[in-house]
């Protein structure tokens, strides 16, 4: 548990915060919904009320993650997120295509919804087209993915967030910033077991001391691709959820925290973890939780 | 002319990289493998005709490729020297095996150095505060890798090009820590304009001194008043230049090559390294090159 000597950016989007100093602001959780591909809305609905109701108990930010993988599935999702999130609320879309990226945004445009859209994500695959696109129709926010395929290390994400590794014609930042968009958070790409999977929560102080940004990752991934746990079938579950207390305990500011399935045991956790650190920051550092923050619903 | 000529190259080729490829492998969690780049380099090589051919050097720029393995050096905005500098583990071993396993059999293969004092000058210093330390400290390491190396490589290349900008006093014995003891043949490539340091450059001990006469045709007449034993490598296309040389101005070349150095011409090749052109123009211009000495073969 420690304080940046850097100063730590704090980002909104819709009224939800994400950054600053650890212990400052409750971590961010996104959840996701449809990984499989075929959205099935009414499981959806459910979910998503039930990440709602959560948030509100603990304090902690849920963001529905919005999983679109095929073209057909676009409009849909889009009237699923304007019908059943409260107004105003903010959402992620990730997608991987960048062909799909494009029609998503413009789709976005259209239905003036960019205001509330966490795009997810801008990384090395970001090609000519879908930074034309990102430049007409920008969103709120966007997600940089760190992943460096040539350094999986912390180094190697700030290479690629820095100056693009030799694999971009500039770094991950300057893109986002070229292309208009001004809140931008830091995902330090979780990688399978042996494949340096550490290297995503170890670098999470490195980005923040080098940026400021807000910075997280998707460490359940890590987990979900471990074949060594499947020697403990009952125990992947408290895994994958409790790997994301490595998220705030490093000072990071989200988690993407995979199936919004893992809900009810995910807030509490990291509620609880929140409520750790803030203890100690505000006593070491003397950084003071906001009102909305675990520590002050809880004690 | 005709047994000892070999056409070469000095080491990159442009390759492109498909970033989206190896995101998706990032999103499946698949394993990333850099083969098929090296491939699509040597098979340009092997296709245009050139007779030593090298691995492309497709991972990285010249230097980053040895700061990125060597302990001590990190690459994040920079390159930077942060511990003392180790060779730990072999740098562009493995690539050279499978390069090898590419080549027909009248193909040969050489090994590519980046040199140490190239190397020092390259990076930002935060540990030796001694150019001179690091700079031999950066030798060792890659005797180490060139001892390596030397099992499965017919010559081995040592790119210095820094030596044309700021040449130190100490540069024989720097080469020399690298190469003392080797069994396969060394060449050493400065690119630049080489004329105030020639006496300097022939008095290392290598096999083949290479630089960049296209770029540089006044080198003719300066290497006449000289007599050294070094063979030449004889740069004869420009690697900065899109335009595509003639077959008939590279034999023109080569003529002019053979005028000031007679037999002591044992290679023919690019100026440098063609990692910034078109992989189209790049390889015309080897296929060029390879026409041209056939025909001075002929003659």
């Amino acid at each position: 548990m420690f304080s940046f000597t850097k100063e730590q950016k704090t980002l909104e989007i819709s009224g939800v915060k994400i950054g600053g100093q650890p212990g400052m602001y409750p971590t961010v959780l996104f959840g996701g919904l449809f990984f499989k591909g075929e959205p099935d809305f009414e499981n959806a609905k459910k979910h998503i009320q039930n990440m709602l109701s959560l948030s509100k108990k603990t304090g902690n930010p849920g963001i529905p993650d919005f999983f679109i993988r095929r073209e057909e599935h676009l409009e849909s999702i889009i009237d699923f997120i304007e019908e059943n999130l409260p107004a105003g609320y903010p959402f992620s879309i990730d997608i991987i295509e960048p062909s799909l990226k494009i029609i998503a945004l413009e789709t976005l445009h259209k239905r003036k919804l960019l205001h509330r859209t966490i795009y997810n994500s801008i990384h090395i695959g970001v090609t000519d087209e879908e930074r034309e696109a990102l430049q007409r129709y920008t969103p709120e926010m966007a997600i940089l993915v760190a992943f460096n395929p040539k350094d999986k290390s912390s180094d190697g994400k700030i290479e690629v967030l820095s100056n693009g590794a030799n694999l971009l014609d500039k770094g991950l930042i300057d893109i986002s910033k070229e292309v208009g968009v001004k809140k931008t958070l830091v995902d330090t790409a979780a990688l399978a077991p042996g494949e340096n999977s550490g290297a995503s929560i170890a670098a999470i102080p490195v980005v923040k001391e080098e940026y400021g940004l807000p910075t997280g990752c998707a460490v359940h991934n890590v987990v979900e691709k471990s074949t060594w746990l499947n020697e403990f079938k009952t125990a992947r579950k408290t895994v994958d959820v409790s790997s994301n207390i490595n998220i705030p305990l490093y000072g990071g500011d989200f988690a993407i925290y995979g199936p919004i399935e893992n809900t009810d045991l995910v807030f509490p956790v990291i509620a609880w973890e929140d409520i750790l650190v803030s203890e100690y920051t505000e006593n070491y550092f003397g950084v003071s939780p906001v009102d909305h923050h675990p520590r002050r619903k809880f004690f | 002319m005709k047994k000892i000529v070999k056409t070469t190259v000095i080491g990159s080729y442009p390759v492109h990289i498909n970033n989206m490829e190896l995101m998706r492998k990032y999103f499946n969690q698949t394993e990333i493998s850099w083969e098929k780049y090296i491939k699509k380099a040597v098979e340009d090589m092997v296709n245009a005709g050139i007779d030593l051919i090298s691995d492309g050097q497709t991972r990285d720029p010249f230097v980053k490729i040895f700061f990125r393995k060597l302990k001590g050096c990190r690459i994040r905005d920079r390159a930077e020297v942060i511990d003392k500098v180790e060779h730990v583990e072999p740098i562009t071993v493995e690539d050279q095996k499978y390069v090898k396993t590419l080549l027909p059999k009248d193909r040969e293969l050489i090994g590519l150095i980046t040199g140490p004092y190239t190397l020092t000058k390259t990076c930002v210093d935060l540990f030796y505060n001694d150019e001179k330390q690091l700079a031999f400290d950066f030798a060792d390491a890659l005797r180490k890798e060139a001892k390596m190396l030397q099992k499965h490589v017919h010559m081995i290349g040592i790119d210095e090009p820094f030596f044309s900008i700021s040449m130190p006093e100490y540069a024989h014995e720097l080469i020399e820590k690298i190469i003392k003891g080797l069994s396969c043949p060394i060449r050493l490539h400065v690119c630049g304009d080489v004329s105030s340091i020639i006496p300097m450059l022939l008095e290392i001990p290598v096999n083949v001194l290479s630089h960049e006469f296209k770029a540089s045709p006044h080198l003719f007449k300066i290497f006449k008043e000289y007599s050294f034993n070094q063979q030449i490598c004889l740069g004869s296309v420009r690697s900065d230049k899109l335009q595509v040389e003639s077959v008939k101005e590279i034999i023109n070349h080569i003529e002019k090559g053979i005028e000031t150095f007679d037999g002591r011409i044992s290679q023919i090749a690019p100026d440098c390294g063609l990692r910034l052109l078109p992989r189209d123009v790049a390889f015309q211009k080897l296929k060029n090159l390879v026409k041209a000495k056939e025909s001075i073969m002929v003659w």
